[in-house]
Order: structure tokens, then C-alpha cells, then sequence
């Protein structure tokens, strides 16, 4: 039996569990907020968005910051970090065909792309006239790395996500592009630290660590028999190296209402994007994160660690866009979420190169008491449900 | 009793009768949608819907007890409309399953389309209507008064009538180059085979013209 | 006979919406706002589909029947969530002449022969949502083109005709909300199957698309179009004084429509159609 982790100390949950009444979204999600009104911050964000944002001014800031930006000798201004999906291939195509600027996509490599995710990048590369970096790391300690994670922290996303972050920063320093436009803040528009919500950017020294890595860097990995080489890939440039650049990362949902179905839309008309034939396991939509084999891991464990699944994700902020209704987002949580991703189960276990017996030891070894209870046949449930 | 203007729309379980009456109320005719005996024959005008087969149709008629209800009804001289499977329950018989009996209204039967595989049967489609007498214009008496040649009608169906007496032919239709007819008359009784009530703006002036009848 | 142009309306909740490759609720209006619209411009039936029936595991359309039956007088065909024979009863009692079905008929085909034999068969029309797969088989789906099947199409479409099903729509939904065209291979291999009325639907972006389509295949019954004829529609449709209560219309508030669409009116596709020999009811 492995040792349970703590992984309400951990992410500091609160014992009791409380759904938004906008959304489906609960106060398990790290670093989420409620008010008096039991709404939570995404939500209350989301109608700021609607009400109070004057987004002609915004775009007015959008076209001062590019103007500053702008290259004409056919020198990349601005990266884009991407991963072939509807979100950066949107940035990145308006960027180019409507603010007349000379973006590079970067795209730090899924574990495992799927079909249809490498369709979608070389469309938006082929259809989208966009240019792009693909990078991928030594791939026997990438999956080190992904075993890692999927024990040590109960993600097996981590090394995803450490290039996902890291990336664009080398390639600003080597490319010497100091503008990086991300897409939306997902703190921000997902429910999380509210600190950056009325500002465009973001600091590259400081909140990663927190926001983004649950409090494990790359460097941490070094006492699980990595050596310093091995994780190099992972991190980023020294601060120096950005300071003297005058690296900025901002985000495009500052600047833009950030609507990612309305993202879907764009870039099926003029990147050649499509979605997923049948829908992503553990939800109902076609339209979004379809690039990785694993994927379905990363959302799975949320399922396990926080009771939020793949479709309440999807559902928390399709409510907030306001293209479907509360009661309607429940339906489908209650329809979805928690689907085992049982289509690249044994691709994930060879991958790691694990059994399915350390599997669910690993799975269950995440699961809270706060959380979750076995029923009369054995089977686990979570306590808390909409 | 006769000054009773209200249209009974049967209602024996299968047809379109939500539509039947939307379409009287369009045009101003009141209307009540009963299987009950006494409202029917209280009423002044009749329109007997149906949709599907003939065989069913007899059988739920029969079951509520209402074919010597509607053969009163035509006895009486107030008019009586069928529309559809209504209009094919008005004849004598159909051969839809060997042969079935019908209300007897209209002498002759109904008779399957027989076509090679490559026609589509049931007719689904707007057809065309056209007088069985060349250069003649539709009848002012019948519902059918200021309905130009030619005008489109809503059909959907894969038997058709056979009326025994040419003048019983109210309106005769082509399908595959197949004419046959696709509306019938008889003194007070009207048939169509296609939907007046599904046929656009033409369909609704064939309401108001029946209206129009039992207003007289 | 004559070709039928039946305008398509995809409904969530109170509003019509319209994805691309049946995925996004975009919302452009009221349904009884556009069934009105197209009734009054010639359109020769109206398709109703509640796109999230099947997904939300509800059936919310009966309102909205009665609404448009008490004006609209073609026929209505109505689709999504059809489960069974109260179902189908209900919708027609509502107004509808015609259901569509797909998601219940291939859990359970033989429910196509039980519905037809209790309401008409030309009542029964079947849906078909399919995709083309890397082998270049057409594979049907469910629940607004969701779930897989592994169902063949054209064995399906077969079944179906020997079930007692009056018509078939056929949707590509690879095409569907492009605005590229429709998908004449896939139409080719299922026509050459066909014995009833055969709607195709997904795809249409021009009138030229409609025409090249009909006239290639002569034994194709209608059209079903969505994009092409809302986008016009939404032309003249005063979006700013309707009450929305749910639904995104950022998009129709900026008054775009997507490239592919060229924005049609119904009867200028049916007076090319018939300027081009193909027999179609005139307005």
C-alpha cells in the first residue's frame, strides 16, 4: 500500500465543499475564492468582463503595445505560445493578419500527439500562414519526468508544463523577441489568484512556482535522480537574460474578451482547424485540449485530487461565456465528469512504464478522505456532488 | 342546428390535428377537435383528417363507435372534408393490405402507386393540381374556387383514389407521368389527398373557401 | 418532382444556434422568428433540431411546435431526443408532421419499425450524422455528432429502408457549417443505395454548391440549409431589441457572417435552381 499523500495540506482545501451558484465549479479548485454570495471569483470576474470593461479601450492599448513592437524587416515581433489548438492559432493569426505583425508560434511538445492535434498545428501553420517552433525534449527523460510527476505530485502533466512556460521565455531571449502574448490568464478567468486580473501582464520572476508548478520546480526533481542536464530542457532563462531584453508577457484576454468557443470558431474559418470527431473523454466538447494522447490524465487526477473532472472544467466556463445555463452545465457534470480515459489507458501505462496495479495505487494514494468515501459495494465516491 | 358554424375536426388518434385547427383559425372558422358523437353532430361542418394506414384508421374509427356518426353527418347535407388518409377512408374500400373497407361515402377504392424501383414511394413533394377537364377552372362551389392551374399542393402519400364516376374528380395531379386523382367531390363531400393545412399560403385560401361553404 | 429546399434550424433552449462540424452554440435568434421568415420566402418544409437533446438528456421543444404551427403552415419536421413513442406522439400532437431520429435508432433499430408502424412511415424520417474516417469509410455518430458508433453508413442506411423509415437526412459533418460544399462522394455511395426520399444536409455555402449538387444527383429529394439562408436572414433581422434570457450573441451582435457562407435568400436559390432546369416549386 502506498502512503496517502496529503494532498489537502498540500493545495490548502478547505474541508468543507461548496459549489459556486453561477457555475459548476467548486472551492476545491487550488487558490479559488468565494464571495459572501457564495459565487466565485471566475464567475464574478466574468461579469466584470461583460459589464465593466471597455474593450474598444482595450484594443486601443492592444494596437500602442504592438505599434511598439512592430518589426517591418521580416524579424519575428511577438511570440506566441502554442501548442497547434484554437487559442494560439487565433492570437497568432489576428496578430498577423489584422495588427499586421510578424508573430512565432512556439509550441512545446505534447507527451503524445494525437492525430488530430498534429493536423490542427501543421493547418494552422499551413491554412494560418503561421509560422512555428516545435521543441521537444529527449523523450526517456521526458517520461521520467511524466512518471515522476504522476506519483510525486499527481500530475502527470508537469514536464508538459514546465516547457509550456519555460519555452516561449528561451525563445524570446534566443530569438531576441522581448513581447510574449498568452492567451487568456487562466488565474484569472478560470478562478484563482485574482492578483493580475486588472492588469495585462504578467511577472516572469516569482508567480510560476505558485501559479503554475503547485510549488514544484524543475530543479526540485533533482533528488529523484535527475541530474542537472537532464532537466535543463525544463528551465527557463536567467532572469538577467530577460531583464536584459526587457522580456514582457502579456496576456491576449486582456485585450480581447476572451471567448475560447468564439476561438473555436475563428480558427476553423482561417487556420483550417477541426475539432475532435467524437467528444474528449470525461466531457462533452469537441473543441478544446485535443493535442495530447495523455491529456486525459492530467483532467483524471484533477478528478481525483479535487473532485473537478474534465467536464466541469469545460462546463464552469462555458456557463460564465453564458452559452449554456447552470442547470444545463450540472446535466453534463453529472453525465461526464470523472469518465476514465480509458482510451489511452494502456498507452499512458507503457508510456510511464508502469503497471496498472502501481496505476491505481498512485490514483488512489491522491485521494482525500475529505472527498472521497467508498459506498456499500466498494467502489470509491465522492462525498460532495452538485 | 344548421345555423351552427363550427367545424368538427375527428379525432380518431392519428393525424395532424393540431395543425387541421390552426389552419380553421387562421380563416376564422371555429372549430372543436372530438371523437364525442354529440359534438359531432352538432356541429355544422366536418373535416376528417388521417395520416397512415387505412387498415388502423377503420379499426380506431370503428373502436369509437363513430362510422355511423360520419355517414349521418353526410346524410344530413353538411359538408364534410377529409384530408390525406381521410379523403382515401371516404371510398369504399382500399387494397392497402388486401381489401379493407372504408366509409362507403364515394363510390371506388384506393389503389397503391406501382412504380418501378427507381420512383420513390410515398410521393413526399409539392405537386402540382390540376382540373380533369382541360381549360376549365376549378369549381367556385367547391374549396378548391380562385385556385389557379397548376398551383402546388403538399403530398405525402403512396396510395391514391379511384374514383368509379369521372365527376366525382375534383382535381387530378401527375407523378412520374402517372396522373391520377388528388381531390374528389360529391354534393356535400370533399376530399384531398394532399395537406391544405401544410400547403403555404394556397392551402390556407382552401380553408377559407371551405369555410366560405358553410357559411352559405 | 420537385426539389425540396427545407431551411434547417438548430435549437438550444429558447434560441437557434449554429456550430460548425456540429460543435459550437452560436446563437443567432428566436426560432419562430426565422420559421416565419422562411414559411413567408418559399421555403417548401422547415427542420427543427434540438441539437443538445440527446446531450442534456431532455426534450424542450414542444413550445416552441406549438408556436410555430400556429402560424407556419408547410410541413415541420422535428428532431433530437426522440426516444420513443410518447415522444414522437407528443411532438406531432404539437404541431410537427414528421420526426427525425438518429441516436434512438441505432440503439435500438427496431424502434424505426415500431414508430412507423404505429404513426406512417413517411411520419419517421432517420437522421444520419457521419464522418469520414482516415480509411475513407463513412461512419455514423450520435448525440449531435459525439459519440462513436463504428456504424457503417452505408450499411446503416440499408437497415434503415428495411426497417420501414420514410426518409433519410443525411448530414456530413465534416462539412456542416463550412460552408465548403457538400460531400459528393459520400452522397454518391449512399444514393446508390436508396429506395426512399433523401434529404442532404451540411455543406452549402453558395447556390453554386446546391445547383452542381442537384444536378449530379437527380435522385436527391431536398436540401437541408442552414448558414447559407440564416446569415441573410440575419440582414434584416433586428437582433438588438430581442430578449435574450441565456445564449453568447456577441458574434451576431457584430453583425459578421463566416467566410465560406455566401448569405442567401431562399428564393433567389430557388429562381437560380430554376433557371437551371432543375424542377422546384416557385414562389
Amino acid at each position: 500500500m502506498m502512503e496517502k499523500k496529503n494532498t489537502q495540506g498540500r493545495y490548502n482545501l478547505p474541508e468543507e465543499v461548496l459549489f459556486c451558484k453561477k457555475c459548476v465549479i467548486s472551492n476545491q479548485r487550488p487558490r479559488i475564492t468565494f464571495d459572501e454570495n457564495g459565487v466565485c471569483s471566475a464567475c464574478n470576474f466574468a461579469e466584470y468582463k461583460k459589464s465593466k470593461v471597455d474593450w474598444g479601450q482595450r484594443e486601443k492599448e492592444l494596437v500602442e503595445l504592438l505599434d511598439k513592437h512592430r518589426r517591418n524587416d521580416g524579424s519575428y515581433d511577438v511570440i506566441v505560445p502554442c501548442s497547434g489548438g484554437k487559442d494560439a492559432a487565433y492570437i497568432a493569426h489576428e496578430l498577423k493578419h489584422k495588427y499586421n505583425m510578424n508573430p512565432l508560434t512556439v509550441t512545446w511538445a505534447p507527451h503524445i500527439y494525437t492525430e488530430i492535434g498534429f493536423q490542427n498545428l501543421h493547418n494552422m501553420i499551413r491554412v494560418g500562414d503561421l509560422a512555428n517552433i516545435l521543441s521537444t525534449p529527449p523523450g526517456v527523460t521526458h517520461k521520467k519526468l511524466t512518471k515522476l510527476s504522476f506519483e510525486v505530485l499527481g500530475d502527470p502533466f508537469q514536464p508538459f508544463i514546465y516547457g509550456q512556460y519555460n519555452f516561449p521565455l528561451k525563445a524570446a531571449v534566443q530569438y531576441k523577441v522581448p513581447l510574449i502574448m498568452y492567451g487568456e490568464n487562466g488565474e484569472v478567468e478560470y478562478g484563482g489568484d485574482m492578483k493580475n486580473a486588472f492588469k495585462p501582464t504578467r511577472d516572469y520572476k516569482g508567480d510560476q512556482a505558485k501559479h503554475y508548478f503547485s510549488n514544484l520546480l524543475p530543479e526540485d526533481f533533482l533528488k529523484y535522480g535527475l541530474n542537472e542536464n537532464d532537466i535543463l530542457p525544463y528551465m527557463p532563462p536567467s532572469d538577467e537574460e530577460l531583464d536584459s531584453l526587457s522580456t514582457e508577457i502579456h496576456f491576449y484576454g486582456y485585450y480581447k474578451k476572451w471567448v475560447p468557443q468564439e476561438n473555436f470558431y475563428y480558427c476553423v474559418e482561417n487556420t483550417g482547424f477541426k475539432p475532435n470527431p467524437v467528444r474528449n473523454e470525461g466531457t462533452y466538447s469537441k473543441y478544446a485540449s485535443l493535442d495530447d494522447q495523455l491529456d486525459g490524465f492530467h483532467y483524471y487526477l484533477s478528478y481525483i485530487k479535487f473532485g473537478l473532472g474534465r467536464c466541469t472544467s469545460d462546463a464552469a466556463h462555458e456557463v460564465r461565456d453564458g452559452h449554456i445555463t447552470r442547470e444545463e452545465a450540472v446535466a453534463l457534470v453529472k453525465k461526464f465528469d470523472g469518465e476514465f480515459p480509458i482510451k489511452y489507458f494502456h498507452t499512458f501505462l507503457e508510456y510511464c512504464g508502469i503497471t496498472e496495479e502501481y496505476f491505481n495505487q498512485v490514483i488512489d494514494s491522491w485521494r482525500s478522505n475529505h472527498l472521497w468515501e467508498k459506498d456499500n459495494n466498494g467502489d470509491w465516491k465522492l462525498k460532495n456532488s452538485l | 342546428m344548421s345555423s351552427n358554424r363550427k367545424v368538427a375536426i375527428i379525432d380518431y388518434g392519428i393525424g395532424n390535428l393540431y395543425s387541421v385547427k390552426k389552419a380553421c383559425e387562421y380563416v376564422g372558422l371555429d372549430s372543436i377537435i372530438t371523437s364525442n358523437k354529440i359534438d359531432i353532430l352538432n356541429c355544422g361542418a366536418m373535416i376528417l383528417p388521417g395520416v397512415g394506414a387505412f387498415g388502423n384508421a377503420m379499426n380506431n374509427i370503428q373502436e369509437k363507435d363513430l362510422i355511423e356518426s360520419i355517414q349521418q353527418f353526410a346524410k344530413s347535407g353538411r359538408y364534410i372534408m377529409g384530408v390525406c388518409l381521410g379523403m382515401q377512408l371516404l371510398m369504399e374500400y382500399s387494397e392497402e393490405f388486401g381489401k379493407q373497407n372504408g366509409l362507403s361515402l364515394i363510390k371506388g377504392g384506393c389503389k397503391k402507386f406501382n412504380f418501378n424501383e427507381n420512383v420513390k414511394v410515398p410521393q413526399i413533394n409539392w405537386n402540382k393540381i390540376y382540373s380533369p377537364n382541360q381549360y376549365e377552372i376549378f369549381s367556385e362551389e367547391s374549396p378548391l374556387s380562385k385556385i389557379s392551374q397548376g398551383t402546388y399542393m403538399y403530398f405525402v402519400h403512396s396510395f391514391y383514389v379511384e374514383p368509379l364516376e369521372k365527376n366525382n374528380i375534383l382535381s387530378i395531379t401527375s407523378y412520374d407521368n402517372f396522373e391520377y386523382c388528388s381531390s374528389i367531390c360529391k354534393d356535400n363531400i370533399f376530399g384531398f389527398q394532399f395537406h391544405p393545412e401544410k400547403s403555404g399560403k394556397n392551402g390556407l385560401v382552401l380553408y377559407d373557401n371551405f369555410k366560405n361553404l358553410i357559411k352559405k | 418532382m420537385s426539389l425540396r429546399i427545407i431551411p434547417r434550424i438548430d435549437i438550444k433552449g429558447p434560441n437557434v444556434v449554429k456550430g460548425i462540424n456540429l460543435e459550437g452554440l452560436r446563437v443567432l435568434g428566436k426560432p419562430s422568428d426565422f420559421a416565419k421568415y422562411y414559411y413567408e420566402n418559399g421555403a417548401d418544409e422547415l427542420l427543427y433540431m434540438d441539437v443538445v437533446a440527446s446531450l442534456y438528456e431532455r426534450n424542450s421543444l414542444q413550445n416552441i411546435i406549438e408556436e410555430t404551427a400556429s402560424d407556419v403552415f408547410i410541413p415541420i419536421t422535428v428532431g433530437g431526443g426522440i426516444r420513443n413513442l410518447n415522444d414522437i406522439n407528443t411532438v406531432l400532437r404539437s404541431g410537427a408532421d414528421k420526426v427525425l431520429i438518429n441516436t434512438a435508432a441505432i440503439k435500438n433499430p427496431e424502434f424505426i419499425r415500431e414508430a412507423a408502424n404505429n404513426f406512417g412511415s413517411s411520419t419517421i424520417v432517420i437522421s444520419i450524422e457521419v464522418i469520414k474516417q482516415q480509411n475513407n469509410n463513412y461512419l455514423c455518430f450520435t448525440d449531435n455528432g459525439r459519440e462513436f458508433t463504428g456504424i457503417n453508413a452505408i450499411d446503416w442506411v440499408q437497415k434503415i429502408q428495411d426497417l420501414g423509415a420514410g426518409e433519410i437526412v443525411l448530414t456530413s459533418v465534416d462539412r456542416e457549417g463550412t460552408g465548403n460544399g457538400f460531400d459528393d462522394e459520400l452522397i454518391k455511395s449512399i444514393c446508390a443505395k436508396l429506395s426512399i426520399p433523401l434529404i442532404i444536409h451540411g455543406g452549402a455555402g453558395s447556390s453554386e454548391h446546391v445547383l452542381n449538387t442537384a444536378k449530379e444527383f437527380p435522385q436527391i429529394d431536398g436540401f437541408g440549409i442552414a448558414s447559407m439562408f440564416h446569415y441573410h436572414f440575419l440582414k434584416e433581422y433586428d437582433i438588438i431589441n430581442k430578449n435574450f434570457d441565456e445564449g453568447n450573441i456577441d458574434f451576431i451582435k457584430k453583425g459578421l457572417h463566416p467566410k465560406g457562407i455566401s448569405p442567401t435568400h431562399i428564393n433567389s436559390l430557388k429562381s437560380y435552381l430554376y433557371n437551371n432546369k432543375i424542377d422546384v416549386r416557385l414562389f
